[in-house]
């Protein structure tokens, strides 16, 4: 029978695709033989939708730009307003931030390990990582309202003060999760089949790497040591000791293996707070009311590292009560254009899955 | 690396570590290959446009950062909001052609020797591109799509909240 090209759209519609997007994959056989990346599907518009509100206004929906990872967003937006506006917060504010979003890492880890473990056929994992994410979720409800969008950190602080044994309740997690560790090395890191489908397969170019832009475990996957949090620090990081977890193969095991030691460095970084975190000091600074908080006509551009690599606002004010242009560059802009496109050539169609999930590409953040 | 660009260009220091200069459009190409292959500032991890409509300009802040990864340097320029064209920085960096392609939807800039400016987030766009300032969201909204019926009796949220308090307040007054 003669070889042709066939046509298939991976995704929206399919559970082995990371969100609302899709793939046109040119296949031969299950061989794929070219790629390319349509998003759109989930599209809402929130650059302009806050060009039309007030600064407090717009905090409100900025969470909801990227749905597995809300407070990379709120934490990257309030650093801008508080860049522009000149308000500095306090070092109690500081550590409840890197708290939120410390325990936000490890949430997204564990559902990323859910989503990855799918992708293989590993279903009972997601099953145990999703019911560990929910206990943090649990903790997130208690002290924001809400489990996943928190709409927390706020320009000139945090909203609420913790609630009564709230850190005693976040240790006694982090020990639960810290035993809970080793069963995911057993079923899943250290699994014969998750070795045998993703050692060697969705190898990245080391060299072009750094250039190219790629960000988070691409890096780390590759040997490259770059973490937002140590290398442009912002709230208390500059405090904390921790590793920056690196391994070499460059390939959909290396970004995992990564992964796991990042949950690993969460959990250090969180008991860390605990200790360390002030006991009084002020949790919101003294801010305009919403109609009168004014950012004079200045642009900044800030970082913050997400679960999945360094997430950037760019924020422009015009001396109004309204922002001129928020522009967000999520983790996975380029992973999921630049390399995503060429990583696949010459894979299984089998491995798209596995490899959109190692590159941690999420739409909703791509499209806004 | 800042003492070097110094030199040569007028730097504004935003922060320890974030920086800022200004050059002309003509320059744009000149100037960047030249900053990312004489100094660390080797990678671009996004550019920026924002629509100034009353001074009739788009400024586009090319954010260049460090091998690093911790010091960022904008490179804005100004270019004409009408028939804006500017070339492509995709041989210098390969990722520069996906935030271009979004950059032409959302403005209507021309990017040459950017062979993908198709369709990004939006399918079959018939409008001006919608995140210039002169294209109204709620207009929009209001002249293609019908209200969902059934929210006939909708009250606008500043007039309801006002009725309110006035009726709390006249509550008060009379000691119920």
């Amino acid at each position: 029978m003669e070889n042709r090209v066939i046509k298939i759209y991976h995704g929206p519609q399919h559970p082995g695709i990371t969100g609302n997007m899709s793939l046109e994959l040119d296949l031969l056989g299950e061989t794929i033989k070219g790629a390319r990346t349509h998003v759109g599907y989930l599209h809402r518009g929130f650059e302009k939708l806050v060009e039309r509100r007030t600064i407090i206004q717009a905090f409100t929906i900025v969470c909801r730009i990227c749905v597995p990872e809300p407070d990379p967003n709120e934490e990257n937006f309030a650093r801008a307003i508080e860049t522009l506006a000149g308000i500095e917060i306090s070092d109690r504010a500081k550590y409840i931030r890197t708290m939120v979003l410390e325990m936000a890492r490890v949430a997204s880890l564990l559902l990323w390990i859910g989503g990855q473990s799918g992708s293989i056929g590993l279903g009972t994992v997601g099953q145990w990582s999703l019911f560990d994410r929910d206990l943090i979720l649990d903790l997130f409800e208690e002290l924001t309202g809400g489990r996943v969008y928190h709409m927390y950190i706020y320009p000139g602080g945090v909203r609420r003060e913790l609630p009564d044994g709230f850190l005693d309740k976040l240790f006694e997690l982090l020990d639960y999760l810290e035993d809970r560790l080793p069963l995911y090395d057993k079923v899943f890191f250290e699994n014969a089949t998750f070795k045998k489908r993703a050692i060697g397969v969705g190898v990245v170019n080391r060299d072009e790497a750094l250039k190219n832009g790629y960000v988070g475990q691409v890096l780390r996957g590759c040997g490259i040591k770059r973490d937002t949090r140590r290398d442009n620090p912002y709230l208390v990081y500059e405090d904390l000791d921790f590793e920056i977890p690196t391994f070499n193969g460059c390939d959909v095991y290396a970004r995992a293996m990564v992964r796991r030691g990042e949950i690993r460095e969460s959990i250090k970084i969180l008991r860390q707070i605990i200790e360390k975190m002030p006991k009084d000091g002020k949790i919101m600074q003294k801010i305009p009311k919403h109609r009168r908080f004014k950012i004079p006509k200045d642009d900044t551009f800030v970082s913050t590292e997400s679960a999945r690599g360094e997430y950037s606002y760019y924020i422009a004010g015009d001396g109004s009560e309204k922002i001129r242009r928020m522009q967000v560059k999520g983790a996975s802009l380029i992973h999921g254009f630049t390399l995503l496109e060429k990583l696949l050539i010459d894979e299984e169609l089998s491995n798209v899955a596995m490899i959109m999930n190692s590159l941690g590409i999420c739409p909703p953040e791509i499209e806004r | 690396m800042i003492e070097k660009l110094k030199q040569n260009y007028e730097i504004e220091e935003k922060n320890q570590r974030l920086f800022k200069i200004r050059i002309k459009q003509e320059e744009l190409i000149t100037v960047i290959s030249s900053i990312s292959s004489t100094t660390n500032f080797i990678t671009l991890s996004q550019i920026a446009c924002a629509d100034w409509i009353e001074d009739e300009v788009f400024t586009l802040n090319y954010i260049l950062t460090t091998d690093k990864r911790d010091k960022n340097l904008m490179v804005e320029i100004s270019i004409a909001r009408d028939n804006s064209s500017i070339p492509t920085l995709m041989k210098l960096f390969p990722q520069a052609e996906v935030m271009e392609r979004d950059l032409h939807e959302m403005y209507g800039m021309d990017f040459i020797g950017n062979p993908t400016l198709y369709d990004f987030a939006l399918e079959d766009w018939k409008e001006i591109p919608p995140l210039r300032r002169e294209f109204d969201t709620l207009e929009y909204v209001n002249s293609n799509f019908e209200f969902r019926k059934g929210r006939e009796d909708n009250r606008d949220v500043k007039v309801e909240i006002k009725r309110r308090r006035a009726e709390a307040k006249k509550r008060l007054k009379d000691g119920k």
